[in-house]
């Protein structure tokens, strides 16, 4: 009388549930966190990058499919809205401190983001890549929350924008004081600007254990980087896109 | 902790009506964050629960990507056959902009500081 339910049927009904996923992108976002804490915060030991590896080792591993990984995993990908709404609060922050410097650090976020993006495409482009990893270059440069939302106005790839964003989180975090040495630039808040708009999230968690300033202008640099792009970019492409040739 | 998220809710749908039907080229989520700046700017401070929560989003904001990243699966073949490409693209990039980025401020910075001296100087002659 007493039927055994075979292991495949509970697993059959696990899998199907969204709590499954969710399970794994956040059990390996806290694997990655408590790696990149015990290892000193180093950039190398990215949280995110971690999550990423074992998440798609396990669901390949399980045979699950990307489409229904990310119908439980679309919960955490709803919050990115909300967090970019968050990046207010350190914008306003920054602003607060920044008094009469505001018309210079807009100039050095555009400037910057504008080089950051042709350089970006120009090299993909002129080494050969394929049209999806060109068109996915031109957010890259921008806070993946924000990257993404471009990216699908642009109608490119949200995907590959988002990891090119996280490498590029880690690179600038790794690159970061390098260049700013060899460029002699020490004054804090600058250094914390230029790594705000090079090195992103993982860069502002860097600036932030280096020195409070540092932070508090990488940090407003993140955000309003993002703002402007996601206003300039589109309206740069579409009127400038068949004159560029890119 | 709950005032917090539901501010930045409505903040969000506030941003994602007006990107519905006014502006759609930008993401509502970035009018939203335009409209809570300037909620804040007229306001001239942050409540602690938005500032509670704005910060624990700023510091795990890596968590929600991970669930786009983890596509990364779907286009495998095409980076491995790009990897020159992406790799030095994304490396070249990565410096420029942080170069850049650091020398337009470091060149405004000392303009500034050389008027500040001057306009200092011009009063220290006044004095005299």
């Amino acid at each position: 009388m007493n039927k055994r339910i075979p292991i495949s049927e509970i697993w059959v009904y696990l899998s199907g549930d969204p709590l499954f996923a969710l399970i794994i992108t956040l059990a390996t976002y806290q694997i990655g966190y408590l790696l990149y804490v015990r290892a000193k915060r180093n950039p190398l030991v990215n949280p995110v990058a971690i999550s990423v590896v074992l998440t798609c080792l396990a669901i390949a591993l399980l045979d699950m499919p990307y489409e229904k990984y990310f119908e439980g995993a679309q919960f955490v990908h709803f919050l990115l809205g909300t967090a970019t709404v968050a990046l207010a609060v350190p914008i306003y922050n920054g602003f607060k401190r920044m008094q009469g410097k505001i018309f210079h650090i807009w100039v050095a976020l555009t400037v910057g983001s504008t080089v950051s993006i042709v350089s970006a495409v120009a090299i993909a482009k002129w080494m050969g890549a394929s049209d999806n990893i060109i068109g996915s270059m031109y957010a890259k440069s921008v806070t993946a929350p924000i990257a993404m939302g471009i990216a699908e106005r642009l109608n490119v790839s949200p995907t590959l924008t988002a990891v090119f964003t996280v490498i590029t989180g880690m690179l600038g975090t790794i690159l970061a004081p390098y260049i700013l040495n060899s460029v002699k630039v020490h004054q804090w808040w600058i250094r914390g600007t230029a790594i705000g708009v090079g090195a992103h999230g993982l860069g502002i968690t860097r600036a932030f254990s280096v020195n409070e300033e540092a932070g508090v202008y990488a940090s407003m640099a993140m955000g309003l980087n993002g703002v402007i792009s996601a206003i300039g970019l589109p309206i740069v492409l579409t009127y400038l896109r068949p004159h560029l040739g890119f | 902790m709950i005032s917090g998220l539901v501010q930045l809710f409505l903040w969000q749908g506030l941003g994602e009506l007006l990107s519905k039907f006014f502006l759609p080229g930008i993401p509502g989520p970035v009018l939203g964050l335009l409209l809570l700046l300037t909620f804040l700017c007229l306001k001239g401070q942050v409540n602690s629960d938005l500032a509670m929560v704005a910060d624990s989003f700023r510091q795990h904001l890596g968590l929600l990507f991970v669930p786009a990243s983890v596509g990364v699966l779907l286009f495998l073949p095409e980076l491995q056959t790009h990897a020159l490409a992406v790799g030095t693209a994304l490396v070249v990039s990565v410096i420029l902009t942080i170069a850049v980025t650091a020398i337009v401020l470091k060149v405004f910075w000392y303009f500034s500081l050389k008027r500040h001296k001057h306009i200092t100087i011009n009063k220290g002659q006044r004095h005299e």
